[in-house]
């Protein structure tokens, strides 16, 4: 084969190489980067939804969001809230998944592996919005959870106000994520503990050890990364959450507790049409996000396991 | 070392014991639901709760076991929008999953499989686009599809979902595994490039298409936010909107309340059903790191 027509097939490859990821590399350009090149020019401007014009006004929005109340809701109480959020939510999450896979791992047959599975994971099968309509129901004063509250308290009758008292309505969010999501959790677990490879736990019941030293010697160091990058991950879900919180304060509970940075964008931008506030307020939640997942590939990273 | 009660080690009761009790933790709300969706809003917040709708609560004339079905379906002025809404979210999300497959699987090939100037800064700049938040950029996006003219339309709920990095990210890894020969094989025998991908390449990923389309179908039927902001009018609503304004309006009727998220919740109950392995392979597609 001559080189001139070697060369031409090189050429001809890279054209269609290029031709297939150019509808996808236009999409990213139109629907990623330049909204957010747009969020950040929004938020040095005071842009409102309705008017048709806009003047630079440099860090005004930022520093009024981190000075002002923004009526009433200010942009510290939507930090606090997803944060108390995050972490109330992704930390006793992880842990119980991880608990759950450990045990699931130790059933003989899988099949009652795989039932298991698809029983946790039923409730990440219906949508956001169901799952908050059926707590709401269920975190009645005198629905089915105040009641199992009543019963394992030894009370009686005692309203715990998981809809309305502060504290107890972060804890009801809390817990519907923690519902939603266990089961998906539980699955990422199960794979990082299926592929550590058994003659290591052979190895380990043949020099006589016992379960509970090889959880604490052999698996948990092996899933070392896999908790790492669960974490990170479950982390960055929870900075995001939106409808539990949505609907709940749409049922009637009251905003200011839940009301995590994904709202106040919302409520802001939207519904009163501050859209150069919410902008600055998509730029700090971007921020927060991109610390995290710069924070999850070095930890992806660093940790590689060879088996 | 195991202690045995008959032929069951203690551990196994214990692990037995324990899953069983996340086992009700998981499933009785889903439980729940199915069953109130049949009560009256008296009998679901009756104390103590009874799990099956009692037999006199049927006989009385104004209540059948559809009574809250057909006010879920009527809503609250009687003009039914609730087909609509549910033939909102299919068409959506059957849309977005067809060309999430598709573009997903056109851009994973042509970065698995050809070499080309620019290659590595294309796929980190996809890649780079996961750490863009939806949430952050709605704002813009939605001054965007307003001056597009694409508010309270198909296209406007559809276009910013019409592919995602993640899918991009899957098919290539699935891709570069897929043997080079049967693509140069079929070069040889004078095959068109985009023919190798619609015949070859293509009926060679369905459980990697199966796992993506399934993965953006649900994603499209959970979504709350993007619809809250580009479906205003009534027409255009999607089935997540329809309940936020059903719980809305209605707080008290609790039992209309769950037969609505009974009834849409029936159509993931379906997929789930059938294609249970692939929801389950989508949870762990994302440990492929390391391929």
């Amino acid at each position: 084969m001559s080189n001139k027509k070697r060369y031409s097939i090189e050429q001809k490859q890279a054209k269609w190489g290029l031709l297939f990821t150019v509808p996808c590399v236009l999409f990213f350009a139109v629907f990623c980067f330049y909204p957010i090149i747009s969020a950040f020019v929004t938020s040095l401007t005071d842009a409102k939804i309705l008017s048709k014009t806009r003047e630079f006004v440099g860090l005004k929005n930022y520093i009024y969001l981190f000075t002002k109340e923004n009526g009433g809701f200010s942009l510290y109480n939507s930090i606090r809230a997803t944060f108390v959020f995050t972490l109330g939510t992704f930390i006793p999450m992880v842990i119980v998944s991880l608990i759950i896979s450990v045990l699931l791992m130790q059933l003989r047959k899988p099949s009652h592996r795989g039932f298991f599975q698809i029983a946790f994971y039923m409730p990440a099968v219906l949508s956001s919005v169901v799952a908050a309509a059926i707590w709401m129901i269920l975190f009645d004063p005198r629905g089915l959870f105040n009641q199992f509250s009543n019963f394992i308290m030894f009370t009686s009758g005692k309203d715990f106000g998981w809809l309305v008292n502060t504290k107890m309505l972060q804890a009801s969010t809390m817990i519907v994520y923690f519902w939603k999501y266990i089961g998906y959790f539980v699955i990422l677990f199960i794979t990082g503990l299926a592929s550590i490879p058994s003659s290591l736990y052979e190895a380990a019941i043949v020099d006589g050890s016992t379960k509970w030293h090889t959880f604490w010697r052999i698996t948990l160091p092996l899933l070392k990364p896999t908790v790492l990058l669960v974490s990170v991950m479950a982390m960055l879900q929870c900075l995001k959450t939106f409808s539990t919180q949505y609907m709940f304060h749409q049922g009637g509970a009251g905003r200011q507790p839940i009301d995590v940075i994904t709202m106040n964008i919302y409520f802001t931008g939207i519904r009163n049409g501050r859209i150069a506030r919410a902008s600055a307020m998509s730029i700090i939640l971007f921020v927060i996000m991109l610390l995290l997942t710069l924070l999850q590939f070095k930890v992806s990273n660093s940790d590689d396991v060879e088996y | 070392m195991n202690k045995f009660i008959g032929k069951i080690s203690v551990t196994e009761v214990i692990v037995w014991t324990f899953l069983s009790l996340v086992l009700l933790f998981t499933i009785l709300p889903i439980a729940f639901m199915v069953c109130a969706s049949f009560m009256d809003a008296k009998q679901i917040l009756a104390m103590p709760f009874t799990w099956i709708p009692s037999k006199e609560y049927f006989t009385t004339t104004d209540r059948t076991f559809a009574t809250n079905f057909i006010k879920a379906i009527l809503g609250n002025n009687e003009d039914s929008i609730f087909f609509r809404t549910l033939l909102n979210s299919l068409i959506v999300a059957i849309s977005v999953s067809i060309t999430t497959i598709f573009l997903a699987s056109l851009c994973g090939y042509g970065l698995a499989k050809f070499k080309f100037k620019g290659k590595n800064v294309i796929f980190m700049s996809i890649m780079a686009t996961m750490m863009i938040p939806f949430e952050a950029i709605m704002i813009p996006l939605y001054m965007v599809t307003s001056s597009l003219n694409m508010i309270n339309s198909y296209r406007g709920l559809i276009v910013p979902f019409l592919v995602s990095a993640f899918g991009v990210f899957q098919m290539r890894q699935y891709l570069l595994t897929f043997p080079s020969e049967f693509i140069d094989a079929s070069r040889v025998d004078g095959m068109g490039e985009f023919k190798i991908y619609a015949n070859i390449v293509l009926p060679n990923c369905t459980p990697v298409m199966a796992t993506l389309g399934i993965l953006s179908f649900r994603n499209q039927w959970d979504n709350l936010l993007w619809p809250l902001l580009v479906s205003q009018r009534e027409t255009m609503k999607t089935i997540p909107l329809y309940i936020t304004k059903f719980s809305e309006e209605k707080q008290t009727d609790q039992g209309a309340m769950m037969a609505i998220a009974l009834l849409a919740s029936i159509p993931m109950f379906i997929l789930f059903g059938f294609l249970s392995k692939y929801f389950l392979g989508g949870a762990t597609v994302f440990d492929s790191r390391k391929g």
